[in-house]
C-alpha cells in the first residue's frame, strides 16, 4: 500500500517537475515585436496562473534581486550584434517585472552597469548609456502608465561618474515617481557594493564632523541605513542568470543572509518557470534562513546594548563625582543614553535624505534650465 | 480554491524533501558499495592503492604510500590550469564533523591552495579550535608523511601585525577560522575607527574611499580574498561569509561535508579551473 502511495506520489512529482523544467528549458523562439516599454502589459496564462497561485501558497519573497548576465553570450549565439543582446535585455527586464508583479513580488534590484563595467570597450560603454538614456527618456514619457501602476523607480550609484545629461534624466525619472508606493523598481547603475558601503562609511564620518552623531553611534543597523538601498528592505533572493556562480560586488552586504540561486539560462531567454524555479529554491530554503537571520539580528541588538552600557559606563565615570551608582540609576542612565543616541541617529539619517533629495532637485532643475 | 492550493504546494514540498533525502542517500549508498567493491578487488590484486574511500578509515596505510599520495595530489593541483590563492570552507549544516573538516583542510593543502579558510554560521569553529587543531595535525599524520605534516601553519584571523607577516611567509599554507564576527561586524569596526579619527581631525570625510577601508579589512597585507568557497549543506546562502571580501569569489555547492571524499574536492577544483573571470570587461 505504502510502495502504491510512494509510487503515484513520485509520478506526480516527476511530472510537475518536468512540466517546471521543461517550460523553462523551452526558448522564447521567434522575437515577436516587443512594446519598448518598462512596463509589458499582459496577463498569465492558464497553466502559469495556477503555477502561481500554487507558490503563492507558500513563502513568497518581497524583494527580488537579478544581475541580468549573458546578454553578450546571447548576441553571439544569436549572431546579432552586441547591442542587440542588451537591447533584448532590458525587454527581458519588462517582462521579468510584470511576471513579479503578477507574483505580488513588489520590490525588484536589478544590476544594470557596474563601476567596472567602464572598462569595457568606449563603443560599447557609450552604446550602453545612450541605451540608459533612451529608456529613461521613455519612461518619463509613461508617466500616466507608471502612475496608474503606482511604480517607483530608484536609481542606485555614483551618478556622479555618469555623462551629465543622463544623470538629469535619472534624476527627473527618479523624483516623478518618487511618491508612488505600490511596487518598486531599484535599479543599480555605476554601482559597485564597495563603493556603496565605503560611500555610507564617508556619510556617517560627514556625520560625524557635522556634530549630528558620534563615533560610538556608528553600528550595523546605522552603516545599513546610510546605503543606497536604505529605503528598501534587503533582497530574500538573489538571482544570477548565464551560470556563473559569482556575486560580482553586487548587494554584498544586503544579500547575506539571502537566498542565493544561480541559473544557467542566459538573462534575454529568460522564462516565467525559471522564475518559478528560483522562487521554489526560495521556499526551499526559507525556514532555515529566517533562522540565521534571527540569530544574527539577536546577536546585533545584543551587541548594540553591550555598546551602549560601555558609553554609559565612560561617561559616568568622566562625569560622575567618583561614587558608584546603585543599579536603578545606572538603568536610567542606560535608557536615558539609548532614547538620545536614537534621536540623534534619526536626525542624521533625516539629514543625509534631505542631502540625497537636494542632490537629485538639483539635477532636475539645472535640467530645466537647459 | 485557496485550500486546493496550499494542499497542492503541500504535497509539492513533501516529494521535494523526499527527493532531496533519496539523493543524500543513494550518493552514500553508491560510495559504500563501490567502496566495498574496489577493496574487494584490492585485496585480490594486491596492489596497493591510495586511500580514497571514506569507510577504510580503519586501514592505516603504510608511510611509502602517505608520500606516494602527497605528491598525487599535488600533482593534481598542478595539472589544474588553475588552483584558488585562497579556499573557503563555508559549512551550513547543523553539526560539524571535525574529521571530515580536517580532512579538506589537509586535501586543500597538499594540492597546493596557500590560504585555507573555515567558517560556520554559528561561530562553533572560532569557539572550539583547538579541538579543530588537534584533529587536522591527527588528521595530516595519517594522510600525509611527516615532510608533508611540517608544511602545514595555523593562524587565526585577527588584527595583522608584522610579526604575524613573518609566520606567513615561513609556511607554505596558512588556516584561518572564521565565524559571523570577522563579517559584518568587522566592517562596522573599521567604519568606528575611521570615524574616531574624523571626530580627533586626524582625517576628513572625504579621505575615505574603497582603497582605505580595504587596508583596513586586509588582516595582513599577503592575505588574498577569497577566489574559491565550498558552500557544504542544503542552505543556498553566504550566512554572512566575509561580505567585504567575497566580490569576486565563485560559489560552489556540495551537498554535505560528512564523508566528503578527495575526489569531491577535486571535481569542485576542475569546475573553479573551467570559469571564467571578465572583471566587468
Amino acid at each position: 500500500m505504502f510502495i502504491n502511495c510512494l509510487f503515484i506520489g513520485i509520478c506526480l512529482y516527476v511530472s510537475l517537475m518536468y512540466v517546471i523544467r521543461c517550460n523553462a528549458c523551452i526558448s522564447t523562439g521567434v522575437s515577436e515585436f516587443f512594446n519598448m516599454s518598462w512596463i509589458r502589459e499582459g496577463e498569465l496564462n492558464l497553466i502559469e496562473k495556477l503555477s502561481a497561485n500554487i507558490l503563492k501558497a507558500g513563502p513568497m519573497p518581497k524583494h527580488v534581486a537579478f544581475i541580468m548576465d549573458g546578454n553578450r553570450r546571447y548576441a553571439r549565439k544569436r549572431h546579432v550584434e552586441r547591442q542587440e543582446g542588451h537591447t533584448q535585455g532590458f525587454d527581458k527586464l519588462a517582462e521579468t517585472l510584470r511576471w513579479c508583479l503578477n507574483l505580488s513580488i513588489h520590490e525588484v534590484t536589478v544590476y544594470a552597469f557596474s563601476i567596472e563595467n567602464f572598462k569595457r570597450s568606449k563603443d560599447e560603454v557609450d552604446g550602453l548609456m545612450e541605451l540608459a538614456k533612451q529608456k529613461f527618456i521613455r519612461l518619463l514619457q509613461e508617466q500616466e502608465n507608471l502612475e496608474k501602476h503606482g511604480v517607483c523607480i530608484r536609481v542606485l550609484g555614483d551618478l556622479t561618474l555618469l555623462p551629465l545629461d543622463l544623470q538629469q534624466h535619472i534624476a527627473r525619472a527618479v523624483v516623478a515617481t518618487r511618491t508612488h508606493n505600490k511596487c518598486f523598481l531599484n535599479v543599480c547603475f555605476a554601482y559597485t557594493s564597495r563603493h556603496e558601503i565605503a560611500n555610507a562609511v564617508r556619510e556617517m564620518a560627514w556625520g560625524v564632523e557635522q556634530g549630528l552623531i558620534k563615533s560610538s553611534d556608528v553600528s550595523e543597523a546605522l552603516l545599513g541605513h546610510c546605503l543606497y538601498s536604505s529605503n528598501s528592505p534587503n533582497p530574500d533572493l538573489l538571482i544570477r542568470t548565464s551560470g556563473e556562480v559569482r556575486l560580482s560586488d553586487f548587494l554584498l552586504w544586503q544579500t547575506s543572509h539571502s537566498c542565493l540561486v544561480f541559473q544557467s539560462v542566459l538573462w534575454p531567454e529568460y522564462s516565467f518557470w525559471n522564475l518559478c524555479d528560483a522562487i521554489l529554491q526560495y521556499q526551499l530554503n526559507h525556514r532555515p534562513l529566517q533562522k540565521a537571520r534571527d540569530q544574527h539580528r539577536e546577536g546585533q541588538a545584543l551587541q548594540q546594548h553591550e555598546a551602549d552600557r560601555a558609553c554609559v559606563a565612560d561617561l559616568l565615570q568622566h562625569h560622575g563625582n567618583g561614587k558608584p551608582l546603585d543599579a536603578q540609576r545606572r538603568q536610567e542612565a542606560l535608557l536615558n543614553y539609548t532614547a538620545s543616541r536614537e534621536e540623534r541617529v534619526q536626525d542624521f539619517l533625516g539629514a543625509l535624505q534631505h542631502k540625497r533629495d537636494s542632490f537629485l532637485t538639483d539635477l532636475t532643475s539645472q535640467a530645466a534650465l537647459a | 480554491m485557496a485550500i486546493v492550493y496550499e494542499f497542492v504546494w503541500q504535497v509539492l514540498h513533501v516529494l521535494l524533501h523526499i527527493h532531496r533525502t533519496l539523493i543524500t542517500w543513494f550518493r552514500i549508498r553508491l560510495r559504500n558499495w563501490n567502496g566495498r567493491l574496489w577493496s574487494r578487488a584490492l585485496t585480490a590484486l594486491i596492489v596497493p592503492m591510495a586511500l580514497s574511500f571514506p569507510n577504510q578509515k580503519n586501514i592505516v596505510p603504510a608511510p611509502g604510500k602517505r608520500v606516494g599520495r602527497r605528491y598525487r595530489w599535488g600533482a593534481d593541483g598542478k595539472s589544474l590550469e588553475k588552483l584558488p590563492d585562497h579556499i573557503g570552507l563555508l559549512i551550513a549544516e547543523e553539526e560539524p564533523r571535525y574529521t571530515d573538516i580536517a580532512n579538506l583542510v589537509v586535501w586543500c593543502m597538499a594540492v597546493g591552495i596557500s590560504y585555507v579558510s573555515v567558517y560556520d554560521n554559528y561561530g562553533v569553529f572560532r569557539r572550539n579550535n583547538s579541538r579543530l587543531m588537534d584533529e587536522i595535525l591527527k588528521q595530516q599524520q595519517e594522510l600525509l608523511d611527516l615532510e608533508g605534516s611540517k608544511q602545514l601553519c595555523v593562524e587565526f584571523l585577527n588584527n595583522g601585525t608584522d610579526k604575524q607577516d613573518q609566520q606567513v611567509l615561513s609556511c607554505q599554507s596558512v588556516l584561518k577560522v572564521l565565524s559571523p564576527d570577522d563579517g559584518k561586524l568587522r566592517i562596522v569596526q573599521a567604519a568606528q575607527q575611521l570615524c574616531r579619527a574624523v571626530e580627533q581631525r586626524d582625517k576628513t570625510s572625504n579621505d575615505i574611499n574603497v582603497t582605505v577601508l580595504d587596508s583596513l579589512l586586509r588582516e595582513s597585507k599577503s592575505t588574498p580574498d577569497p577566489d574559491l568557497v565550498l558552500k557544504f549543506g542544503p542552505v543556498e546562502s553566504t550566512l554572512g561569509f566575509l561580505p567585504w571580501h567575497i566580490r569576486l569569489t565563485e560559489f560552489i555547492s556540495l551537498p554535505s561535508h560528512v564523508g566528503v571524499s578527495y575526489e569531491d574536492l577535486f571535481s569542485a577544483l576542475q569546475r573553479y579551473a573551467s570559469c571564467e573571470q571578465r572583471l566587468g570587461k
